[in-house]
């Protein structure tokens, strides 16, 4: 950890967040924000967290940019006129605001100094996972290990919340008629936008390689940072970024709607049925240890990797049809229609 | 200097939850909300993050490879995984909640036609 990095990172992100809140367009809010992403993913390196920066630097940066941006186009990039009645709303607001900030600087006094090694938070559980997971699991990376195995049952419904996500979305969203009752016509044109060439070839080009290294962190996600949540993601940004460069249709062709959902519905059951697999073969829910029984030539250690493996391929697949059904309903306003 | 070291990475996270919260609650555009809710979401993030760092530490990832010498794993070596783990499934989950937090302000920007909080008052009285 290098204290000038820090120092400067988390002003630099101090400054983007006042500059994101102050701006007057919201495209521009948005374009900010993904920087502030980036920023964040920096400083998540610096500290050594580098999963949460490959998490953050595809679904921060990456997705939530885009689903900004969409949603944009489809509403407005203005931000009204201030009208003269907010400035009571706003005085309660900054009261609440620093009272919050106050009680909350009183309570960091007594928080353990940063990057302490002795802190309470790092002296009583996680030394075991620590010193046990090469020996319990075979899987050097601490942080796959703990999300998939130890705490699979958490990571279970962390899946099952995205899932509920998307399905909220397109519960909100989705219009199956041409007509609507309560419809405005057309979206806000950001830009008249021609297809361009060169963008398209070099998206053309990418997808590919991108789809390709999307799966290389899903099952290399044991060894190096990465696993199923940001492959899944890098997945499902590849179908976006041909959705952006070509034509909205074109995707639909590939990963229709019905294939989408059934896709996202394979991901959470192939997790939940993995534990259920432990269930029948007689262990406890997601204890990978047992699938050694069905599994050719695997000791009990080799199949909880394994079977981290497994679910991550689960998350992965999940994900990715998620991220795909949020970023269509939300560019296409349900209809499926047209996009960016 | 040692102080504000140890101390910055709080004041950070406590200034970017306040930046959040203002927004949330004084900002009158829509978007501009799910903005200040997605930096509130990541002050959060910088507070556990911080918390699991440790000085002279390296990633959470075990030093490995065919043929190398079994050392005794020492703990003080490597960052502390879990609150990594917690994170990176959050910042998953911000996603699924930006996701339906935007649903939401089209849904509102279909029936009526703005994303400002007192037009939309308005048209509901």
């Amino acid at each position: 950890m290098i204290w000038q990095l820090d120092l400067s990172i988390l002003t630099l992100i101090v400054i983007c967040a006042f500059a994101t809140i102050m701006v007057k367009d919201l495209l521009s809010a948005a374009i900010i924000f993904g920087a502030y992403s980036f920023l964040m993913c920096l400083l998540w390196t610096e500290m050594g967290a580098v999963d949460v920066a490959f998490t953050e630097a595809s679904v921060g940066a990456g997705v939530s940019t885009v689903l900004f941006i969409a949603a944009i186009y489809q509403t407005t990039r203005k931000v009204g006129v201030r009208k003269s009645g907010r400035l009571l709303t706003k005085a309660v607001a900054l009261v609440a605001t620093l009272i919050t900030g106050l009680v909350l600087l009183i309570a960091e006094a007594d928080f353990p100094g940063f990057a302490n090694p002795f802190t309470p938070a790092s002296l009583h559980l996680s030394p075991y996972y620590i010193t046990q997971t090469l020996h319990d699991t075979n899987v050097p990376n601490i942080v796959t290990s703990v999300l998939a195995d130890y705490r699979g049952f958490d990571t279970m419904f962390e899946t099952a919340v995205i899932f509920t996500a998307g399905l909220a979305v397109i519960a909100i969203l989705r219009r199956f008629k041409k007509e609507d009752r309560c419809d405005i016509p057309g979206p806000y044109v950001i830009s008249e936008a021609h297809p361009d060439t060169i963008i398209r070839f070099i998206a053309r080009q990418l997808v590919p390689f991108i789809q390709l290294f999307a799966l290389y962190v899903v099952a290399h996600g044991h060894h190096s940072p990465g696993g199923g949540f940001q492959g899944g993601v890098i997945l499902g940004a590849s179908f976006i970024l041909l959705a952006i460069s070509f034509d909205f249709k074109m995707v639909l062709g590939i990963m229709s709607e019905r294939l989408n959902i059934l896709l996202g519905n394979i991901g959470v059951l192939l997790y939940a049925g993995i534990g259920f697999l432990c269930l029948l073969l007689g262990a406890n829910f997601l204890d990978y240890s047992i699938l050694s029984k069905v599994l050719p030539a695997t000791d009990t250690i080799m199949a909880r990797s394994h079977g981290m493996l497994g679910i991550e391929i689960g998350v992965a697949i999940a994900v990715m049809a998620i991220v795909i059904s949020i970023y269509f309903n939300i560019v296409s306003r349900g209809k499926y229609d047209k996009g960016l | 200097m040692q102080s504000i070291i140890s101390d910055y990475n709080y004041w950070v996270y406590i200034l970017l939850m306040m930046i959040g919260f203002y927004a949330m609650l004084a900002k009158n555009n829509l978007i501009k909300k799910v903005i200040g809710m997605s930096i509130f979401q990541t002050a959060i993030i910088i507070f556990y993050v911080s918390i699991g760092a440790k000085e002279h530490a390296t990633i959470p990832i075990i030093a490995h490879g065919h043929g190398a010498v079994e050392a005794a794993i020492d703990v003080a070596h490597y960052a502390n995984p879990l609150p990594h783990v917690l994170m990176l499934t959050a910042i998953v989950v911000s996603v699924g909640t930006l996701g339906v937090a935007l649903a939401i302000c089209l849904g509102i920007h279909r029936r009526y036609n703005s994303l400002e909080e007192d037009e939309i008052e308005e048209q509901l009285q």
